[in-house]
């Protein structure tokens, strides 16, 4: 796998006219290359630590070139992939991502990328006011199906949280829509976990698809943003609404082809007694969680303050309430899994085959949730489950009771 | 003698204001504090006061009528400067007398969509800070920051265009053109500098209301040329000639590729999630829509300053027709691309594309849109062809049907836009949407800033440039 790079070749052999060493400290391994290649600009970029990074290719390191003397701490480092209590190492002792320092570094970088003028500016301003860490798109290359690629090398896999959701499981009793707005508070109307029933040609009775966020690998929302809010958290790929820099723009909103997000219109919920507790921060210290202030955008967060935490990682409310075990949340890339072990197991179950989809795939969004049943088709028609959100004391369209006070003007006439 | 009496004829906006300038205040004023109201109201209870709502399950239309009042502001404005800019590189002029209202139509247009996208906010007291902070790295994804990148280029573009070409005529009429006594202090010719006390000069020819003859300019005005004039060297006029030159070929160049052909129609082209949005057509249509309504727009301010000041001769009738000329052209090519969108969208589109363009068919206010434009090319048209037809009256008024027509197409096309999205399993797609007062406020409001700034930019500087190529050429002779 040990792949010369081009570049390598003429200064050896300009080394070896001259009676020189060889040099031996190039990187042979392209793979490898490529990926310390993209994290260094994520630290540069303020993304990554620089402790994340050099843990994170230690190994890789010492396999490459027999040592690595980059400081790095000797605390393990947490695995999240492989969901229920698997992790050692407290990410809450983590350092925060590093911003403040490259900056020149930075600012040199973007410079070369163009819009010189406005970055230097930016970056001028950027030493002024405190820096927020903002976590950028993913490149494509980390998507599960893309996943030979990383696996075969010896760089470290990403985490990416998904879910397999087994719709042949689901009866639309809307129990994990409840669990979802106990834990997030989330306001009336509001469905950060929404069951859609619906009636499709060929199929007989009632179906079944249940949409949380899908935390694409290649999300639109996190593109548009235009101050990025909106983000992806590299720990662990989740896709999250800094609640602290959201401006409203609900540009995300239009842009999710999935209709997942829930914009707050008006004054939110009073806190439970939880979140007072708990806070919205995460563990970077960015106020992510639970429903969002007025006039910022809230959604489907797979409930990072489970996945920062002891006791509840690699768990969300709604899959945990599921009383039929449907929804199975990890790492969709690491086969050893919650989620990839159910669906090896159904697979096996059904022969080999198993149908599975990814909702409107075809849109290059590379979603995270894995659905185990049949896709509906364009004639699908969503209609009234044998449990309505009605039946639950709930909102089910959201519109009909957004409805804020009225002018004097329109109570005099009585409009 | 000619000159003298055309420069008179200009620097009559610099007069004194009559009854109905303040009437015209009072009404524009009264629109503008209706909409304060609204806002501050929308501000106090949150955007739950709009009626706009989450599109999906909650059955609601997330972009309404902010969106629509903006991009047809911004259409408004990148017009403006386009055929401004084309005065200048193409040597049309015909239109010269119109270019400097144009620019200011621009400059005006452009503030209140900028204004629209701030109403349009969930959060606008942080606004600034947040946008700052990102945009070194979200102008490498977002359109929005893209957006916020052109606008402030084009405003900057443009306000440094006026102020360059504005120098030159205060300076000439304050003491002719290459008479450097006038900077000096040149008392001998009643120049800029001729008095002491702050807040009063004298301006040749200026022989408006009670400052006859060589006539002495409120204390607003005066400061203000005072402050625009800083620096001034008759020497730099060749120097403003190129780099006036240069701003108009940035601005050919820019506007149509990359501003309303490019990163406004991008902000929604780009997205495949709304098929009534997504794709390359959408590029030409905001453009053809751009040209229409700011031609539209510049044909109703020029008529409205003839009338008013008995401009006959300073914006004869061939600027109308040469304006309706394009018009005509640009209101076809809208036409004619909407045909595309209509023929494309429902022979065999998939089914996303189907959806909306069937429900775009089955709307009222669409064909109204259209009724309004085809209307007016007709009319304009006819005219065209049988001269006997024409007048500048008449071109004024049919100029108000592609103002409206533009303002709801472009509102509807955002709204029907995100009525049909592709995902829609949804019962509560399509989404119910109906412009609240808030809206409709913002719109009136908007319309009200820019009759005020066009009530008062005139009453300080000359909204048709005085200095003409001759005077421009026999200075830098």
């Amino acid at each position: 796998m040990a792949t010369e790079l081009n570049s390598d070749r003429p200064q050896r052999q300009r080394s070896e006219q001259q009676g020189g060493e060889p040099v031996r400290t190039t990187i042979r391994n392209l793979e490898l290359a490529r990926h310390v290649a993209r994290d260094a600009q994520r630290v540069v970029a303020g993304d990554l630590s620089e402790q994340e990074f050099y843990e994170r290719y230690h190994e890789a390191y010492l396999h490459e070139f027999g040592v690595d003397s980059r400081a790095i701490s000797r605390q393990e480092v947490p695995n999240v992939a492989s969901g229920q209590g698997a992790a050692k190492g407290a990410m809450a002792e983590r350092p925060k991502p590093m911003i403040n320092g490259p900056l020149s570094r930075r600012a040199f970088l973007m410079l070369a990328g163009g819009g010189a003028a406005a970055v230097a500016l930016a970056a001028t301003l950027g030493r002024l006011v405190p820096q927020v860490a903002y976590a950028r798109t993913e490149g494509s290359s980390e998507s599960p199906r893309a996943q030979g690629a990383v696996e075969g090398s010896q760089a470290v896999k990403r985490i990416q949280m998904g879910m397999v959701i087994d719709l042949e499981r689901c009866t639309g009793c809307l129990v994990c829509v409840d669990a979802c707005h106990r834990e997030n508070n989330t306001e009336e109307g509001v469905h950060w976990m929404y069951v859609l029933a619906y009636k499709d040609e060929n199929k007989e009775g009632v179906n079944f698809l249940v949409r949380p966020c899908n935390h694409c690998t290649n999300p639109p929302c996190v593109k548009v943003c235009p101050v990025m809010a909106r983000h992806k958290r590299e720990k662990d790929g989740l896709v999250l609404t800094d609640q602290d820099i959201c401006i409203g723009t609900r540009y995300c909103e239009v842009a999710c082809p999935y209709g997942v997000n829930y914009f707050q219109w008006g004054e939110p919920n009073p806190d439970t007694e939880m979140i007072r507790q708990h806070g919205r921060k995460d563990y970077r210290g960015r106020t992510v969680e639970f429903n969002p202030p007025r006039g910022v955008m809230g959604k489907c967060t797979f409930c990072p303050q489970r996945q920062d935490s002891e006791g509840k990682r690699g768990t969300t409310s709604c899959q945990q309430a599921c009383p039929h075990d449907a929804i199975h949340f990890g790492d969709m890339n690491d086969p050893n899994s919650a989620p990839r072990q159910y669906l090896e197991r159904r697979r096996q179950e059904k022969g080999g085959y198993l149908s599975t989809f990814r909702l409107l795939d075809d849109l290059g969004t590379e979603p995270n949730i894995l659905y185990i049943g049949h896709q509906p088709s364009r004639s699908a028609k969503q209609v009234d489950g044998p449990i309505t959100y009605e039946d639950w004391g709930w909102v089910d369209r959201r519109g009909d009771v957004l409805e804020g006070p009225r002018p004097w003007f329109m109570r005099v006439f009585g409009g | 003698m000619a000159e003298q009496s055309r420069e008179a004829l200009i620097l009559k906006t610099l007069g004194r204001p009559s009854p109905k300038f303040f009437l015209l205040l009072a009404v524009a004023g009264g629109a503008v504090a209706w909409f304060a109201y609204a806002w501050s109201f929308m501000l106090r209870y949150g955007m739950i006061t709009t009626g706009l709502a989450d599109w999906g399950s909650a059955g609601g239309v997330t972009w309404g009528m902010f969106i629509g009042g903006y991009i047809w502001w911004i259409g408004i404005a990148h017009g403006g400067i386009i055929i401004s800019a084309a005065v200048r590189l193409f040597n049309l002029r015909t239109f010269m007398p119109v270019a400097r209202l144009a620019e200011l139509l621009t400059l005006c247009a452009l503030s209140m969509a900028a204004l629209f996208i701030v109403l349009h906010l969930g959060r606008p007291d942080r606004m600034v800070v947040s946008i700052v902070r990102a945009f070194p790295r979200a102008i490498f994804s977002s359109p929005l920051a893209w957006d916020v990148l052109v606008i402030t280029l084009y405003f900057t573009l443009t306000a440094t265009y006026i102020a360059l070409t504005v120098r030159q005529d205060l300076q000439a009429i304050r003491g002719g053109m290459g008479n450097e006594a006038a900077v000096g202090g040149g008392r001998a010719r009643g120049g800029y500098f001729s008095r002491s006390r702050l807040g009063s000069s004298t301006v040749r020819g200026y022989t408006g209301g009670q400052y006859a003859g060589r006539g002495q300019l409120p204390a607003l005005p005066a400061l203000v040329h005072r402050v625009l004039l800083t620096g001034y060297k008759p020497e730099e006029s060749k120097k403003v000639e190129r780099m006036v030159w240069w701003l108009a070929l940035a601005v050919i160049i820019l506007a149509p590729l990359f501003l309303h052909g490019g990163v406004i129609p991008w902000l929604f082209a780009i997205l495949p999630s709304m098929p009534g949005w997504y794709g390359g057509l959408q590029g030409p249509t905001f453009l053809s829509i751009a040209l229409t309504s700011a031609l539209s727009g510049v044909i109703i301010i020029a008529y409205i300053f003839r009338r008013v000041y008995g401009w006959e001769d300073i914006i004869p009738d061939s600027v109308f027709k040469g304006l309706t000329f394009f018009l005509i052209i640009f209101a076809m090519l809208f036409l004619w691309l909407q045909i595309q969108g209509l023929v494309t969208g429902l022979y065999a589109a998939p089914v996303g594309v189907e959806a909306v363009t069937r429900a775009k068919v089955h709307s009222f206010s669409y064909w109204l849109a259209i009724g309004l434009v085809a209307v007016a090319v007709a009319y304009l048209g006819a005219q065209r062809l049988r001269p006997s037809l024409f007048s500048p009256h008449r071109t004024f008024v049919v100029a108000f049907l592609p103002l409206v027509a533009t303002l709801l197409e472009k509102s509807l096309f955002v709204v029907e836009g995100i009525m049909e999205p592709r995902f829609s399993l949804y019962r509560a797609v399509p989404g119910a949407y109906k412009p609240s007062w808030i809206e409709v406020s913002a719109i009136v409001g908007t319309i009200g800033l820019v009759v005020m700034f066009f009530a008062l930019v005139p009453k300080v500087i000359p909204v048709v440039e005085v200095t003409t190529d001759e005077d421009r050429r026999e200075h830098n002779a």
